[in-house]
């Protein structure tokens, strides 16, 4: 199955290793802070008001937008505040957020449901709504609704089921797949009966042996492969995994499902069996804890909302300055702070001991990361045009191909962080895009209406001509009139001269 | 954005280079004398006064730009590449060209078009070919380089300069016997200290590969032509400049190619250029040159030699 590996990347350990790989539940926390903004889309609106008690799995915020999922409430309690916080990305915007705070009870919502275990009696279109209603979002980090990704890719052939973990140094998906080797088997058949695919691979890093021969072990389904893939860095990106496994060349610009794929992340799956076969909507994920001011990194399964302080708790952090990031080391999300809360993509908190950013000199242009693009790009050349902001020709070297693994910015010499400046570009390009549809829209409503005046110039034209040509004739006809008058007068005048005449 | 440094930095580079050229340098000084290393010196010591000057003058991290270690690289490059008897104020003029001139003047490290040694060298080349082109015939001290009067050592050519100067004469290749074979000896040196930077994976194995190709190429041809007038390809690679241009010079990143294709082209081009100056041309060696003019060509390689992008 495996067909070959890619160009680029790099081997990476994991910079924190662990001894023993464990899925730890932590207690309930006593309030939860729900966004309403996932990665992309609209905000999802809140359906509940302040004071109100809801129950855990209660449905708190909904859309209607495809990009957004529902969200639940991840404890049962009472809402106290529906606010705008900071969100944990980039852009450091706000988004509206719902406060609830605990009741320690843990009630659910009643949840009996028409099929569980026989989900196969429900058409796949029922399941599909289940899961719609289930806020299921992509788990391995990038957020997108699992729903509308199997709407897009219905009558796929292959289902693929991400368990590469996409950084090193993440472990949740390894402590998913120990904790519950049977969810993951059973949440892919029932993705495979969803989206009628034939056959599904899990595709899982040779490093995770225990996980495989948990696997191995529960599968009894023929349709499923479990595939261990080299541990590669940039291995468990869809388009090199699609590659890899398949041998199919996602051409630029396109997704797996435009090649037939459907590719989700092994916690997606988990959370696809809860909502499935258990009726429990998306109110809690895995999430790795680590960094080198971590004594001991560990992997926890925590109710959604939880705030980062509450889930240090469970941790031995080392005293001293910390760097916080989100998501993993490669790719991951500096953060100002731990006043953050797990999101539905919160795979991975890490805490490092603050530490002298390293001097960035100027580029050498030695070429390693040339040699390290997975994608084949030329992140020397992109760099120059990015710094400069010539989006054009960044563009001609095919900057929007960049799946932003950071592999360039690990193995530059000069420590140059180039994805920040990609990053920028791709912003730049976007916003440039944008002003030229916004203009294009403005130059076409110009000339729109230039052509109206002149239209309605020309139109005035031909009226006027049409109407003068009337006053014309009116008048021409007039003078006829005005002739005849005169004549009659005259025939008059003349009469009565005559008569005159005649008198006297 | 990432946990552990990298790898290696840039400093961390140059270091291994100034390593890997120990070697080599020991072999010149065996059979030049101890005015090779006084050259070193007076090399290093103009390139980090002149690198300092001009970084204060730009406002820059004086300190910090200079201890990346590049200067002294090309400072070493250049003393080594000259006649280790040359007056002194030879590599004096020919660092501080290569450093105002040859990196500074386009903004600093990183962005300069030619290999600075090199501009060095051409520079000091043109304008003095006498002081450049004798080599001492035995082990010398110290005093030659700051003589004022007249060089009164024992000189001579280059094996290159001496084959070049008997063909002319009419004497046939096999007719020549040669003084030495320092020449080899030191090329051999370099080429270990190159193998060492190779298996350090501080340099890739394209540009010394394709430009040790590039020249056994054309000099096969000719050889095969009339092996009485011109030299073989094992002459070619074990005299003159060739293993340090190999594996020192033409690997210079900055000047260089940057895809792996382009290295390929790059690296063979100056290998045949090489050949084709020290055989057809005017000048003993012809190292300088030929990296020169890859360097011209090196934007055109690369535009041209882009590798293909996942899913195009």
């Amino acid at each position: 199955m495996f067909k070959q590996s890619f160009k680029g990347g790099l081997f990476l350990d994991n910079p924190f290793p662990v001894k023993k790989i464990d899925l730890i539940n932590i207690p309930l926390p006593d309030k939860v802070v729900l966004s309403m903004q996932q990665r992309i889309g609209e905000q999802a609106i809140p359906c509940v008001k302040v004071g109100d008690k809801v129950l855990t799995g209660q449905v708190v915020a909904t859309i209607d937008d495809n990009r957004c999922a529902p969200v639940h409430s991840s404890i049962s309690g009472i809402v106290v505040a529906i606010e705008n916080k900071k969100m944990a990305d980039k852009s450091k915007l706000e988004a509206l957020a719902i406060t609830i705070e605990s009741d320690g009870e843990d009630e659910w919502i009643d949840n009996s449901d028409c099929c569980t275990e026989n989900y196969n009696i429900c058409t796949p279109d029922i399941i599909y709504n289940k899961i719609r209603m289930s806020g299921i979002v992509g788990m391995g980090g990038a957020g997108f609704p699992t729903h509308t990704k199997v709407r897009i890719a219905e009558g796929c052939d292959v289902l693929i089921v991400n368990a590469t973990e996409c950084e090193p140094g993440i472990m949740c998906d390894d402590a998913l797949i120990q904790a519950y080797p049977t969810k993951v088997i059973l949440g892919t058949e029932a993705l495979l009966y969803i989206c009628g695919a034939k056959k599904a691979i899990i595709a899982i890093e040779e490093d995770k042996p225990d996980a495989i021969d948990l696997l191995k072990k529960f599968c009894k389904n023929d349709a499923i492969t479990i595939q261990p893939i080299p541990t590669k860095y940039t291995s468990g990106a869809e388009k090199i995994l699609v590659k890899s496994l398949l041998g199919i060349e996602i051409p630029s610009g396109k997704y797996a499902s435009d090649v037939g794929v459907l590719c989700h992340n092994v916690g997606t799956l988990v959370a696809i069996f809860d909502a499935v076969l258990e009726n429990r909507p998306l109110i809690s994920r895995a999430v790795t804890v680590t960094g080198d001011a971590i004594k001991e990194p560990q992997n926890f399964q925590v109710r959604l909302g939880a705030s980062y302080d509450y889930v240090f708790n469970f941790v031995d952090i080392e005293p001293g300055e910390k760097n916080i990031m989100m998501a993993g080391t490669m790719m991951g999300i500096d953060l100002d702070g731990t006043d953050y809360y797990v999101n539905k993509n919160t795979n991975c908190i890490v805490v490092n001991k603050a530490k002298a950013k390293p001097v960035i000199k100027e580029c050498i242009r030695c070429g390693l990361c040339n040699n390290v693009c997975p994608i084949g790009l030329l992140p020397q050349q992109l760099y120059w045009y990015s710094k400069s902001a010539n989006i054009e020709k960044a563009l001609e070297y095919n900057l929007p191909d960049c799946i932003e693994c950071g592999c360039c910015s690990y193995i530059c010499p000069s420590n140059i962080p180039l994805v920040d400046y990609y990053q920028f570009a791709k912003g730049l390009n976007k916003k440039q895009q944008s002003e030229q549809i916004k203009n294009k829209k403005a130059r076409d409503r110009f000339e729109f209406r230039q052509l109206r005046l002149e239209r309605n110039k020309k139109e005035r034209a031909i009226m006027m001509e049409a109407k003068k040509k009337a006053l014309q004739e009116k008048m021409a006809k007039d003078n006829v009139q005005k002739e005849l008058i005169l004549a009659a007068k005259k025939r008059v005048e003349e009469k009565k001269l005559k008569r005159d005449a005649n008198t006297k | 954005m990432q946990i552990q440094n990298n790898n290696i930095s840039v400093n961390q580079l140059m270091r291994q280079v100034i390593y890997a050229l120990a070697l080599g340098v020991a072999i010149q000084v065996y059979f030049f004398g101890f005015s090779v290393l006084v050259q070193i010196v007076l090399a290093i010591v103009t390139a980090i006064i002149i690198e300092a000057l001009i970084l204060r003058m730009r406002g820059m991290d004086v300190a910090e730009s200079i201890s990346d270690g590049s200067a002294i690289v090309t400072a070493i490059l250049l003393a080594i590449s000259i006649p280790s008897i040359a007056p002194w104020w030879i590599i004096v003029l020919g660092v501080a060209f290569a450093i105002v001139f040859g990196k500074q003047i386009f903004g600093g490290l990183g962005n300069n078009p030619f290999n600075p040694a090199m501009l060095g060298y051409a520079f000091l080349l043109i304008s003095f070919p006498l002081q450049m082109t004798l080599w001492p015939n035995e082990f010398q001290g110290v005093l030659s380089i700051f003589k004022t009067s007249g060089v009164d050592v024992l000189t001579g050519a280059t094996n290159i300069d001496f084959a070049k100067t008997q063909l002319m004469m009419g004497f046939n290749l096999a007719d020549i016997t040669f003084a030495n074979n320092k020449q080899m000896w030191i090329n051999i040196g370099f080429l270990l200290g190159g193998i060492y930077l190779l298996i350090r994976r501080i340099i890739f194995w394209h540009i010394p590969l394709s430009l040790i190709s590039g020249m056994i190429f054309i000099s096969a041809i000719l050889y095969l032509i009339d092996p009485n007038i011109f030299a073989s390809p094992f002459f070619h690679l074990f005299n003159g400049a060739t293993m340090l241009a190999a594996f020192f010079i033409a690997t210079d990143p900055i000047s260089a190619s940057t895809t792996n294709i382009g290295r390929l082209i790059y690296g063979f081009s100056i290998g045949v250029i090489i050949i084709i100056i020290r055989v057809f041309g005017g000048y003993p060696d012809a190292v300088a040159f030929a990296v020169l003019f890859a360097n011209m060509a090196v934007p055109l390689i690369d535009y041209y030699t882009q590798p293909k992008v996942f899913g195009k």
